[in-house]
Order: structure tokens, then C-alpha cells, then sequence
């Protein structure tokens, strides 16, 4: 059942993907991992750029969240800021994770994020701080970062 | 001499220096884990400020300065012995053992307003010091619970006086320590972080490495080694750290100019002390080590994740929940909808099984995610929550009765689905059990979205793994 609304899915977001937001297989073979390519949103420090996003699929899904993770180096305080780039989304944890809940729905979210980073979730204590108390200095790093990685 | 002053000895490098020149922290190392040794009194004179050494009675070496010593009687210490304080602030203590076979000394420094000893001021230390030696007589005493010394027969009373009730003394005069005895010490302690007082403690000498200015003992540390073992020695010097620790807290109490400085010399090493104690009897959680706390944090973790997220539903639960055929209204206004959880269309007429919320999803679909929790997909809203009275909801039979159940198929939901779904979700996974459902049950009611009470669940055991 899961390849099946897997495969669903995959055809709905190609066919349709929603704005900023491209899919495809990261290996034709294998319908479990994505690769996503997410455009920086306008407005936020990472308009322009284009960032890698790994999406993985458990054998278990619907019923077991994906998992959400940053190929592109990104300064944001929600995801983690070494090679896993891991994002943490709260709908991703495992006692918030509907199966009713879309892939698609999923990378609006991650998306959003980006627009709008939530620092008291953050797993990047130092950038959530900054992006509370300096946010001039954290458009200017995130800005730079994106210019720097996600401008190839 | 040229050794004016006392001489410090430190025990994490073995180095030696004057306490003079170099103060109590180790100038090699830069360790705080050091003792002052003493030094015979001849050079008191030259070294008038900041007061070095003082005159230890050693032409009587088995007077007992304990004997007579009453902790609590604070201006005895002041007046009535002068000798050992001299007002400056620092008093020498020497007990040998009657029977000669070791002896122990210990000097107390007590800080007197600005009078320009050098006692390095270290605001956090004292408390430290004086924890630690806490935490290392509680490790010690914990480890046996009777702890005997047996060459340590002339102990005051009175020194002991402090916590008669829980600790007891042996027939021969041994001590026997007991498990009550430490955390009274440990509460009372407590009390006394908050003044400073300082004092050394030890076996003297400790390391037949270091240097050892004490002539008989070192005789009789070996015979004193090979009776007890170095573990016991490091016992004796903990004894005595718990016991000026004590001492000074409570016989010591403000003395005048200001208030005393807590240093406990012989306070060994914090984290040892913490992984002894700890080591003792590990309750799960208790660690002393880095890599034990990740262990411990990702198993919380783990825990919590298990914990928070609904608990999975017990099969006949699921196997008893209504079934319906789609109908018009179902499909709703654009007359078409498809199962949340698979996402295929679902046809007019097509069985579906309806939640208690009203929800509905193919029973296969539904039955694989409540076999893994306990809720909604859709609105989370748990399955066996809504139905009927509190009381009934771990009789699963009260849903077909249930307003939102269609009457069409009002029971014996299991041979219905038997025809439609593979034997295997009959029996769904490794939640099957009838103790276990009840246990789910129970606990599922306790913890509806309860973080902290899922991980008291998981973790006392609530039985829905």
C-alpha cells in the first residue's frame, strides 16, 4: 500500500507541484527517496537560492513519518547546521505524524519554515537566539550562506 | 631551614612546593587536590604573617586531641586551647592511635576578616571541597554499610555524638556506619554549605610517594597497607574529611571578623567521587559519565517518542469498530472521495469502517495505523475514547451500541472483514494479548497525550510495547 500513494503522490506533486517546489526520484529504482528542490521563498534571506532537500520515506509510510533533510547548507535555526542538515518539523515527529498528512503538505511546511523559522523549536540554539535578538545579523549571514551554497 | 612554611604536596602529580611561594594550588599541574604537610614547628618564628605552621604536640603522641574535643562546644575551641589556634586562624590537630599504627592529622584554617592570610579565594571551591568530601564518605559508607576500623579503638563519643542514633559503635569500639547514618550526615551538610569553613584532613602520610615528614607513621602506613589495603586507607581519609567537615561545621560556627573559609584539602576529585557513589547501586538513571548521560538522555528520548505518541489499539478494538457502506452523503457535495490513509478512491457502496469521530477508511488501511496507535489519522481524536461512559471502554462491545454506529452492521464486524482482509490482520501484530490489551487500555485513558505520563507509563512499565 505505501509504494502505491507513494508513487500517488509523486505523480500529483509532479504533475502539480506546488510553487517554489520540485520533485524527483533521487534514484529511479527507488521510490523511498526524493530529491526535492526547494526555491528560497521571496522575502525571506534565502530568496534566489536553491536548496536541496532530501526526503525519505520509511517502508512504513503512510503509517511512520519521512524525514526531512537539508542537501544545500542553510543558516536557519531549524535545521541542524552540520552534513545531516536535518530539519525538524514537528508534524515529522512520530506522536504528531497523521497518515492523512501528504508529502506535499509536508514540503509547504518545510517551505514555510523558511519564511518563517520557529526559534523555540529550533535545533540550532545559537542561530534561534540570533534570529530573536539580532535579526539584521542573521538576514546578513543567512543571506550570505544562501549566496554562498545555494547559488551554484 | 630553608623550608620555611608548609610544604605543599599535590595528589594528582606527586609534586612538591612551598605553600609559601606557590600557594595551595599546584603549580605544576595546576591541580586543587593537594594537601599541606606539616612541617616540625622550628621556623615558626620567621614566618610570622601569613602563619604557616603550627606547633604540633608531637612529644605526646598519644594524647588524643579528640578525646577531649567537643564539636559543639564552640568556645571551648576558642579559649579553652588556645594552643592549637594561637588566634590566627588555624588550628592543628594530630591523633595517633593509641597502638601507634597510624596517626592522623589535620589543620583547620579559619578565615578572620582581612587578615591578609593567603587563602586563595575561590568562592566555588569551599562548596565543592566540602560536597565532594560528602559525596566520598556517602560513596564509602554506602559501599558497606558496616564499616569497621579497627585500629581506632579511643574515638570520642562526643565527636560522635552528632548522629548517635544511626550510627552504632561495635562491641570493641569499631564503628559501624550505617546507610541512615550517611543521609542524616547529607542533610546536615547541607546546612553547612552556605558557611565557609576549611579544613584538611588525611591520614598522614597518604603516598609513599610523596614526601613524608612524619617519621613513625610511615613505619606503620606499610603494616597499616597490608592489613586494610589502599582502598581502605583512601576509607580512613575519607572518614576523617567527613569528620572535620563536620566538625567544623558545626563546632566552628562564626567565628568572630567574618565568616570561616570551607576547604576541605584532602576533598578528592569530584567526578570519582560522584561515579563511586553513583556505581554503588545504579537506579537506572543515575550516571558518572559522559557517555552514561547520552545513554541515558537518547533512552529518555526514545522513551518519550514511544511515550507521547498514541498507544496501539488491541485488536479486537479494531475488529469490533462499525462498518459501513459508503453512501451518497459520505461521498459529500463532490460526490467522490478517496481513503485518507491509501488515498485511492473510494466508490459509492464501498465498505469502509467508521470511527468513532466518524471517520472512515478502508479497514485495512485503518486497521495497520491503529494496530500502531490508538487515534484518529485524521483528527486524532482516540478511538476508544468517545463511544460510551468512561466505565465501559474497556469492553469494546459498547461501540456497536454507540450513537455514530450504523445500524446496518451492528455487530460480528469479524466474520464481515474476515472475507475482505488477509488472515494475517486477524491477528495483527505483537500487541495481541489479553493482559496487555487491558494494561493498553487502562493506560491509554491515563495518557491521552500525556508526555509525562507516557513516560511514566514506558517507563514503570505500562505494558503497551
Amino acid at each position: 500500500m505505501g509504494s502505491k500513494r507513494i508513487a500517488k503522490e509523486l505523480a500529483e506533486l509532479t504533475e502539480s507541484p506546488p510553487e517554489g517546489i520540485t520533485v524527483e526520484l533521487a534514484n529511479e529504482s527507488d521510490i523511498y527517496q526524493w530529491k526535492v528542490y526547494m526555491d528560497g521563498p521571496e522575502g525571506s534571506p534565502y530568496h534566489n537560492g536553491r536548496f536541496l532537500v532530501k526526503l525519505s520515506l520509511p517502508t512504513e509510510y503512510p503509517f511512520k513519518p519521512p524525514s526531512v533533510s537539508f542537501g544545500t547548507k542553510i543558516y536557519h535555526p531549524n535545521v541542524t547546521n552540520d552534513d545531516k542538515g536535518s530539519m525538524c518539523l514537528g508534524m515529522l515527529r512520530a506522536d504528531e505524524w497523521k497518515p492523512s498528512s501528504k508529502i506535499a503538505a509536508v514540503l509547504e511546511f518545510a517551505r514555510q519554515l523558511l519564511v518563517e523559522p520557529m526559534p523555540d523549536d529550533a535545533v540550532e540554539g545559537r542561530i534561534a537566539e540570533q534570529y530573536k535578538n539580532d535579526r539584521a545579523r542573521y538576514d546578513e549571514i543567512a543571506r550570505e550562506w544562501t549566496r554562498k551554497y545555494a547559488m551554484a | 631551614m630553608a623550608d620555611v612554611g608548609d610544604r605543599m604536596f599535590c595528589h594528582a602529580c606527586g609534586g612538591v612546593w612551598l605553600r609559601r611561594d606557590h600557594g595551595l594550588e599546584c603549580p605544576h599541574c595546576h591541580s586543587e587536590f593537594t594537601e599541606i604537610i606539616e612541617i616540625p614547628p622550628d621556623t615558626e618564628e620567621e614566618v610570622p604573617d601569613p602563619p604557616t605552621s603550627v606547633p604540633e604536640d608531637r612529644s605526646a603522641p598519644p594524647r588524643n586531641p579528640w578525646a577531649d574535643h567537643n564539636p559543639w562546644d564552640h568556645d571551648n575551641m576558642n579559649t579553652d586551647t588556645p594552643d592549637w589556634g594561637s588566634g590566627n586562624g588555624f588550628r592543628h590537630h594530630t591523633y595517633r592511635s593509641p597502638d601507634g599504627r597510624f596517626t592522623f592529622s589535620s589543620t583547620t584554617y579559619t578565615r578572620r576578616g582581612s587578615s591578609g592570610q593567603q587563602m586563595p579565594v575561590d568562592p566555588l571551591m569551599p562548596m565543592v571541597r566540602g560536597l565532594d568530601t560528602i559525596f566520598h564518605g556517602l560513596a564509602d559508607t554506602y559501599r558497606q554499610t558496616e564499616y569497621r576500623q579497627p585500629n581506632e579503638r579511643d574515638s570520642s563519643p562526643g565527636l560522635w555524638r552528632t548522629d548517635r542514633q544511626n550510627q552504632g559503635f561495635g562491641p570493641n569500639g569499631s564503628r559501624i556506619y550505617s546507610t541512615s547514618f550517611d543521609i542524616d550526615m547529607n542533610t546536615r551538610s547541607n546546612g553547612g554549605v552556605g558557611s565557609e569553613f576549611h579544613t584538611t584532613g588525611g591520614l598522614h602520610p597518604r603516598d609513599a610517594d610523596g614526601p613524608q615528614p612524619m617519621g613513625t607513621p610511615l613505619r606503620t602506613l606499610g603494616e597499616y597497607v597490608l592489613s586494610l589495603g589502599c582502598g581502605e586507607i583512601e576509607k580512613v581519609t575519607d572518614l576523617y574529611s567527613i569528620l572535620e567537615l563536620f566538625r567544623a561545621d558545626f563546632g566552628n560556627n562564626g567565628p568572630p571578623g567574618g565568616g570561616p573559609g570551607v576547604r576541605v584539602m584532602t576533598g578528592p576529585n569530584p567526578i570519582a567521587i560522584l561515579s563511586t557513589l553513583l556505581n554503588l547501586d545504579r537506579h537506572g538513571d543515575a550516571v558518572y559519565s559522559q557517555e552514561e548521560l547520552d545513554r541515558v538522555i537518547s533512552q529518555l528520548i526514545d522513551q518519550n517518542a514511544r511515550g507521547t505518541a498514541p498507544p496501539p489499539a488491541a485488536p479486537n478494538e479494531i475488529q469490533s469498530l462499525p462498518k459501513k457502506k459508503v453512501d451518497q452523503e459520505m461521498l459529500g457535495s463532490e460526490g467522490k472521495a478517496e481513503c485518507s490513509i491509501c488515498m485511492d478512491p473510494v466508490e459509492l457502496g464501498t465498505e469502509v469502517t467508521v470511527l468513532p469521530c466518524k471517520h472512515w477508511f478502508h479497514y485495512n488501511c485503518i486497521e495497520m495505523w491503529l494496530s500502531q496507535h490508538n487515534t484518529c489519522p485524521h483528527c486524532r481524536r482516540g478511538i476508544n475514547i468517545p463511544a460510551g461512559p468512561e466505565g465501559s471502554s474497556d469492553n469494546p462491545v459498547v461501540i456497536n451500541s454507540s450513537p455514530e454506529t450504523s445500524p446496518r452492521r451492528p455487530s460480528g464486524a469479524a466474520p464481515e472483514h474476515s472475507g475482505q482482509s488477509p488472515p494475517r490482520w486477524n491477528g495483527p501484530g505483537p500487541e495481541t494479548g489479553g493482559q496487555e490489551q487491558d494494561q493498553g487500555q487502562s493506560s491509554r485513558n491515563d495518557n491521552q497525550g500525556g508526555g509525562f505520563a507516557g513516560w511514566v507509563r514506558s517507563h514503570f512499565g505500562g505494558g503497551n510495547q
